[in-house]
């Protein structure tokens, strides 16, 4: 594989270990190949192109469309032998940027951006999120990452840099939009706090208006 | 070609809206990417988004040439062209220099005269004779004055290509509304073109909905109307692309 995206993971390969990648987990095969598996066991072979990855993990096991790659909701059954050459760009359909920001956190390079810096740039229908205070601020950031693999150093959470025994965490150096969008609506609630109503996972991921959404419910109920 | 002749060993990056709760509506930009991959003519094609991942604040981190040129895969000039993404991706103007990478930022799709020509293909796709009305569908909004100028420069240019005799501009959120289409045009057969990016909510259900379509076809009072697939989804759209990011490469 091109060990100047990410040397470490290169590496544990190439040393036959399996390597647990977010909710995936690779393995060097014979031929020049790495099998690159979903959670659970593999029942059916994904073709090894990047867009038939990226449509395979796009939807959960119940049909939910899922706008954040990280959400450990990636659904399971399948697996794919890729050459390793194509294995960055397979890995970048399935955690955009991931090995890059792996890189350049071993690196020591990667570029770290704030939640305050985010909220206070945003405009338009999301710069009331910027009015969260600093309590809501950290509820919706716990609601959501922690239902995501990658490790928020945005945050100050830290990565191991040496940890490549078999484990790849994914640092995470920018609050997404997916966030973003979380705290718009929560400061909305915190000017006109809204009921709360059970938890309902067949509502979207990110409908954060819609009474039920399950980050919507965690976040209220922390409150 | 190889990418190194036909580049210089440039870099694209095409960047949509995206959506956090429709699952398909970036799919023409992923499709315009596949298609300008394919062609090899880019050292390299990446995505970004407004709302997926890679996430616009952090898409040059994925691009590995010092010469990237952005183009967004939208209609109009206006509030995301000029304010989100420009913020977002820290450009400075046409011309940026970040983390060490030239950065080239187009106009978007709309804005390009090429791309008249993909709205008549469109028309044409439809059923679309010469004798009939080509009616261009953008979406305008009473709030942004900026969202209708590439909707009537398009209409401009499908005018001056002279394939319909007729040419009107509509809009689905302003005047003049979609829902008087048999009143502004003479032609006994009306093609509406949706000048939109996506064969999404609009193309797909709202604007059959308001016009009360019953197809490809619908006959009104001796008229006919006939809906085109959405312009943005066209495989043409990549070749409008394209045709920014090269015309980009010539800014010093």
């Amino acid at each position: 594989m091109d060990v100047s995206r990410e040397d470490g993971l290169a590496q544990a390969l190439a040393s036959g270990i399996s390597v647990e990648f977010g909710q995936l987990t690779l393995r060097a095969e014979n031929e020049g190949t790495v099998l690159v598996a979903g959670p659970g066991a593999a029942a059916d072979t994904v073709s090894p192109t990047p867009a038939a990855l990226r449509e395979r993990v796009r939807y959960d096991e119940r049909g939910r469309y899922r706008p954040l790659s990280g959400a450990k909701s990636m659904p399971g059954g399948w697996c794919v032998h890729i050459a390793e050459a194509a294995l960055p760009d397979a890995l970048d359909a399935l955690y955009p940027l991931a090995l890059e920001h792996l890189a350049a956190g071993a690196r020591a390079e990667l570029r770290v951006v704030g939640l305050e810096e985010v909220l206070e740039r945003q405009a338009g229908r999301y710069s009331v999120a910027a009015s969260l205070d600093a309590d809501g601020r950290r509820v919706a950031s716990e609601v959501l990452c922690r239902q995501c693999v990658r490790v928020p150093v945005w945050r100050g959470e830290q990565i191991d840099a040496a940890e490549h025994g078999g484990v790849a965490s994914i640092p995470c150096p920018e609050p997404c939009s997916v966030l973003v969008s979380l705290c718009r609506e929560a400061a909305l609630w915190q000017q006109s706090p809204p009921a709360r109503s059970e938890p309902d996972p067949t509502v979207a991921f990110a409908a954060f208006e819609t009474p039920g959404n399950e980050m919507r419910e965690a976040y209220l109920a922390a409150r | 070609m190889t990418s190194a002749n036909a580049s210089n060993g440039r870099g694209l990056l095409l960047v949509g809206h995206g959506s956090h709760l429709n699952g398909d509506s970036s799919a023409p930009v992923y499709e315009h990417a596949e298609r300008l991959r394919a062609g090899g003519d880019w050292a390299e094609v990446r995505t970004g988004f407004w709302k997926e991942e890679p996430q616009l604040s952090r898409a040059l981190d994925g691009c590995h040439v010092s010469d990237v040129t952005v183009v967004p895969v939208f209609i109009s000039a206006g509030y995301f062209t000029n304010e989100v993404i420009p913020r977002e991706m820290r450009l400075t103007g046409k011309l940026s220099c970040i983390d060490g990478k030239t950065v080239r930022y187009t106009g978007p799709v709309g804005a390009h005269q090429s791309l008249a020509r993909v709205i008549v293909q469109r028309a044409m796709e439809a059923g679309g004779q010469p004798g009939d009305a080509l009616a261009v569908l953008g979406h305008g909004t009473p709030r942004n004055p900026d969202s209708e100028r590439n909707i009537y420069q398009q209409s401009g240019f499908v005018r001056d290509l002279g394939t319909f005799s007729e040419v009107t501009t509509i809009f689905l959120d302003q005047e003049p509304n979609m829902r008087g289409i048999f009143d502004v045009v003479e032609a006994e057969t009306i093609v509406v073109v949706p000048l939109f990016i996506a064969d999404g909510w609009h193309v797909g259900e709202t604007i059959p909905e308001d016009l009360a379509l019953d197809g490809v076809e619908t006959r009104r009072g001796g008229r006919r109307l006939r809906y085109a697939r959405a312009v943005g989804t066209h495989p043409a759209v990549a070749d409008v692309i394209s045709e920014l990011a090269y015309e980009a490469g010539a800014w010093t």
